[in-house]
């Protein structure tokens, strides 16, 4: 079992080539018409659609354009700004801190139910919890977060009134720093821990029995037996699972705005809500356009370090 | 919690069992595991438990609207009704499944062919254009909506769906998936396909896209929940009213300043929660074996 | 398993092909009727209006201008900031509509980039307008003014007034609060009501947001967050329509910053002791969805709300004996807050006589009827609200909503200059820390407040 990954980052890992493979450049001619045809649509597509924009949106980082005048060239202003701007420097710290959370529990949660799921069990119990764990995936994050504002409302909100039974007091969850990223954070990974945990699912499916039983006959055991053999056979889903979490974290937008705008303060607000707040609300599409760029080298950087990281951690078998 | 050892189970029925069910190892103290498994389904119940719980609040309030005579929450079905007064509920979910529909069809095609190129054949400047292609995933929507309207425009697609389908059908997760996918599947297949005196097109359209038909499944299900339920750029996007959404149409509801009733409301989300909930249950199992298969090869 | 098999699929591709080619006028919208005809072109914010009353009015307005066509782009959003984002990408791809309803809130900005002044309009169907003008407060006039020419006429408006559940103060056994009421008497209202109700129940709920949000509490105390100055000019408008009154200049200006005067720190000062006792609610931001729905199951006292609400309530199953509506409380002053809304022609358009024709109809006794025929906001024309109110739909005083106006002339609109969007968001997001942190937080609050809309009205 390998994951071969190729990585945005530029690399020197060799690619393996899937043997049966005709070697560069000595590709039979219908074979390289086969390959060109193939890429097209998505070639064509992503360079009209995205790169281009994305061209499009890193010049613009450098004028200042409010969409009704001509933009006017400003050089490094914008970047200037967002980096002396309080509220771009606290949102992407709230952004940071907000993926480092999420993605921590997002992925803890959804290891141990997934394990949990997966361990021996009725077939109905094991079918009706893993559609359970899996549902909120289906939901649009818009409504799920107005659900939630109903829900976690100080006053009058059902959470509270819960509590209120069991003698806690009422708490401001959308009125108070702290409570306010909590709800934002358990709304987020509410919605999206079961996308990782169909993967853990899949990731832990794929082990071998026969291992469990050796290592049994080994004598390991409970922990022992997760430390040593879970872990490192699904470390490869592992690395998927918490690359697509990180760049799907970092790019929060939803349930903060749904739910809190962005406040009390600046408590959740984020890099995404930013970006759009300056475009959208002050006219700035080339302060928006400076941090989208920033954003985006952030997550460049971000997962070139944990393809970095996953060398030295994660186990081929 | 102790973690007990996990007994995997098969997930499925293809899945070739060689090791006939063996009984577990003998516990080692019967009383520990007894208590490992009562909190085992402790933690399962109430994980589902809080996952379902506000759907079903969801449901509840949709299906109580106050009445309007007196004021009383009464059991029935008053909301969906108002729904379908105040919105053309179906061009609205006709519209959004064209759009889902048609984008999931487009992703799953053309990530299945250029994934397979990606797996299966080597050529110069690959790597580079493969890490191109992932780096478009990396870049918020929100930056580059307003040169995408322009071009959109520019191609005189503006105020159309194809506005909203098109710049879609291209995929780089689709296209990462798909790569995964076939380099999964043995290679072997494509010589003995050569021996047989099959040209390349032939092998990709007769092996190995039906063998890679789970993760197309993948792709097609995650793309259609994603832009089902997709609001921003429909917003941006469409012009004409005949054009929107379902998401887009939801927000009528909601009222001038959010006047709107919390019934009508919540019987909207539930109504455009139905088809996702369709595709949940029919496209879970394929779902799942797609992703075992395909990211943990 | 999915099997996949060779004929399955080319019937499904056969299926999908045929699919498509059968939807194909919908995907290319070809099927919509006077879709590529060249119209004037009309964008509103969708959910204000229902879209039968847009068609009454699309046909009423082309009985008039058989020459004219006409076409409705209703933008669905959540608030205001949404409609703004799709207005500008329609000018970014070169496609602006060639009018667009514009709301107090983004008056300002429009008037600075966006939209063209209607001064010479005006006065050339001085004679026409007039009646128009005679059924209008000219405070709602005056809200459209920018820097001495007008840019909008208002058709519809909403001022901030106390709504209060009938049964709640019947259990506090209190009558109806005089129209002159003090703070002081809202605070015992409050109390009383909370020790005589059942369950749970706020005497005070209110959402944070400009509209009705802390701008109303700082108005009666005759102060604001930001400094209030009239511009010159407009004496063309004044001494032609409204020559009984003194002139009121070219229209409202909001500088600099002012959160830190002695009057918004004592308002601010009135709030969170009303959070700090727990008769009044601990503002959420965004959100605002539930309050119609809190309000007509009587979980809630009192809440600041305008005649838009009468349409939610109704819907919502509140008899109009169950709550009633009165002026806000007394400080220095009683002076209330609006916000209004209307048409503004867009400098870009190659319509615009078209356009003023639109933006006429609208305004005219036929247009405003059609457009209003649920009780969805008040109506500028006085003459209108007896009807629209007064037939049982209403609450009791439902003259309320046009007295505020007629009363307290210096009832202005809710602070938004060009810059509104970034004021906002500097006002809002610091109200919450600045009345949940007890009495020595307020002052704290209002000093982040002043430094963040110092940087919002910046503008860079």
């Amino acid at each position: 079992m390998t994951v071969q990954t190729a990585l945005p980052a530029p690399t020197t890992r060799s690619v393996v080539v899937p043997d049966g493979a005709p070697t560069r450049g000595r590709a039979p001619r219908g074979n390289r018409l086969l390959v060109w045809v193939f890429l097209a649509p998505t070639v064509i597509g992503l360079g009209l659609f995205s790169f281009v924009p994305i061209i499009g949106s890193f010049v613009l980082a450098f004028f200042r354009w409010d969409i009704i005048s001509a933009p006017e060239f400003i050089g490094v202003g914008n970047f200037v700004e967002l980096a002396s701007n309080p509220t771009v420097r606290v949102s992407f710290l709230n952004t940071i801190s907000f993926v480092a959370v999420a993605v921590t529990l997002q992925l803890g949660v959804a290891l141990l139910l997934a394990i949990l799921v997966q361990s021996r069990m009725p077939e109905w119990l094991r079918t009706f919890f893993r559609s359970a764990l899996f549902f909120p995936l289906v939901l649009s994050a818009a409504s799920v977060s107005l659900v939630m504002s109903y829900l976690f409302n100080q006053e009058f909100g059902l959470v509270n009134q819960i509590l209120g039974v069991f003698g806690i007091g009422d708490i401001g969850w959308l009125t108070t720093g702290f409570g306010a990223k909590v709800v934002v954070l358990l709304v987020y990974v509410w919605q999206n821990f079961g996308f990782t945990f169909l993967l853990f699912i899949g990731g832990l499916a794929a082990i071998p029995r026969e291992v469990y039983e050796a290592s049994s006959l080994d004598g390991a055991h409970g922990w022992s037996q997760f430390r040593h053999v879970t872990l490192p056979l699904v470390s490869p889903t592992m690395l998927v699972a918490s690359v697509m979490a990180i760049i799907g974290a970092l790019q929060i937008f939803d349930q903060p705005y749904v739910l809190t705008r962005g406040g009390p303060g600046d408590e959740t607000r984020t890099a995404v809500m930013v970006i759009y707040e300056s475009a959208f609300q002050q006219l700035d599409f080339g302060l928006a356009s400076a941090i989208g760029i920033v954003l985006t080298v952030l997550i460049i950087v971000v997962t070139a370090i944990q393809f970095q990281l996953s060398k030295r951690f994660v186990f081929y078998g | 919690m102790s973690i007990t050892s996990p007994s995997i189970a098969p997930v499925s029925e293809t899945r070739a069992i060689t090791a006939p069910h063996s009984t577990p190892p003998a516990p080692v103290r019967g009383s520990r595991r007894g208590l490992a498994t009562a909190g085992k389904y402790a933690v399962l119940t109430v994980a589902a438990f809080l996952t379902l719980a506000p759907v079903v609040w969801t449901l509840i309030t949709a299906l109580t609207p106050a009445d309007v005579e007196t004021g009383q929450a009464n059991v029935g079905l008053g909301a969906f009704v108002d729904v379908f007064q105040k919105i053309p509920v179906l061009l609205y979910v006709w519209n959004s499944a064209l759009v889902t529909l048609l984008i999931a069809a487009g992703q799953m095609l053309s990530a299945a062919m250029a994934g397979y190129v990606f797996a299966r054949f080597d050529f110069r400047g690959k790597r580079l254009l493969f890490g191109l292609i992932l780096a478009t995933m990396m870049v918020p929507m929100q930056v580059t909506i307003v040169p995408v309207f322009m071009l959109i425009r520019g191609m005189g697609l503006a105020d159309t769906l194809l506005a909203l389908i098109v710049p879609m059908i291209p995929t780089a997760f689709g296209t990462f998936l798909m790569r995964q996918y076939f380099i999964g599947l043995p290679p072997e297949l494509a010589e003995a396909a050569q021996i047989d005196g099959a040209g390349p097109w032939k092998t990709f359209f007769g092996i190995y896209l039906p063998l890679a038909a789970p993760g197309l499944a993948i792709v097609g299900i995650l793309a259609f929940n994603y832009h089902w339920n997709e609001f921003f750029r429909p917003l941006i996007l469409t012009i004409s009213e005949q054009n929107f959404t379902l998401p887009l149409g939801l927000v009528t509801l909601q009222g001038n300043l959010g006047t709107g009733s919390v019934s009508t409301v919540l019987a909207g989300v539930v109504l455009s929660m139905i088809p996702a909930a369709l595709v949940f249950v029919f496209g879970q199992k394929p779902l799942r074996e797609g992703l075992t298969a395909g990211v943990s090869k | 398993m999915v099997e996949l098999n060779r004929r399955a699929a080319i019937a499904l591709l056969g299926l999908g092909i045929a699919g498509t080619a059968f939807s194909w006028p919908r995907l290319t919208g070809g099927d919509i009727p006077g879709r590529g005809d060249d119209a004037l072109t009309v964008a509103l914010f969708g959910t204000a209006q229902d879209a039968a009353a847009r068609q009454s009015l699309v046909d009423g307005f082309q009985k008039l201008h058989p020459d004219i066509p006409v076409r409705i782009i209703a933008v669905q959003g959540q608030d205001w900031g949404n409609f703004f984002a799709k207005i500008l990408t329609m000018v970014a791809a070169g496609t602006p509509p060639d009018i667009v309803s514009v709301a107090t809130e983004g008056t300002q900005l429009f008037a600075e980039r966006l939209a063209h002044p209607i001064d010479e309009y005006v006065r050339r169907d001085a004679a026409e307008l007039q009646e128009y003008f005679d059924d209008v407060n000219p405070s709602l006039i005056e809200s459209f003014m920018y820097k001495g020419s007008l840019f909008q006429l208002p058709d519809n408006f909403n001022a901030a007034n106390v709504f209060y559940n009938a049964s709640a103060l019947e259990r506090a056994g209190l009558e109806r609060p005089r129209d002159d009421w003090s703070v002081d008497d809202f605070f015992t209202v409050a109390r009383t009501m909370q020790t005589s109700a059942p369950g749970s129940f706020l005497p005070y709920y209110w959402n944070n947001r400009l509209w009705g949000g802390v701008v109303p509490w700082l108005y009666i105390n005759d102060t604001s967050f930001l400094t209030e100055e009239k511009a010159s000019g407009g004496d063309w408008l004044w001494s032609q329509f409204y020559p009984n009154e003194t002139p009121r200049g070219g229209g409202y200006l909001w500088q600099n910053a002012d959160a830190l005067s002695e009057r918004t720190i004592e308002s601010f000062e009135v709030l969170q002791s009303m959070v700090g006792e727990g008769i009044a609610a601990n503002p959420a931001q965004g959100g605002g969805n539930e309050l119609v729905s809190l309000f007509s199951r009587g979980s809630v006292g009192m809440t600041a709300a305008g005649g838009y609400w009468v349409k939610g309530l109704n819907d919502a199953g509140m008899a109009n004996d169950e709550y009633d509506v009165t002026f806000f409380p007394k400080m220095r002053g009683q002076r209330h807050q609006f916000g209004a809304g209307g048409y503004a022609m867009m400098q870009t358009s190659e319509r615009k006589d078209e356009a003023w024709e639109w933006m006429k109809y609208c305004i005219s006794v036929e247009g405003m009827s059609i457009a209003h025929q649920q009780p969805d906001s008040s109506l500028p024309r006085r003459s209108l609200n007896a009807e629209l109110y007064g037939a049982g739909v209403g609450p009791a005083h439902w003259e309320v909503f046009y007295d505020t106006l007629d009363r307290f002339p210096d009832t202005g609109p809710m602070p938004a200059p060009p810059q509104q969007a970034a004021v906002e968001s500097a006002l809002i997001k610091n109200v919450v820390s600045t009345i949940t942190n007890g009495p020595s937080g307020v002052r704290r609050g209002l000093e982040t407040m002043q430094r963040d809309l110092e940087i919002a009205l910046k503008g860079r």
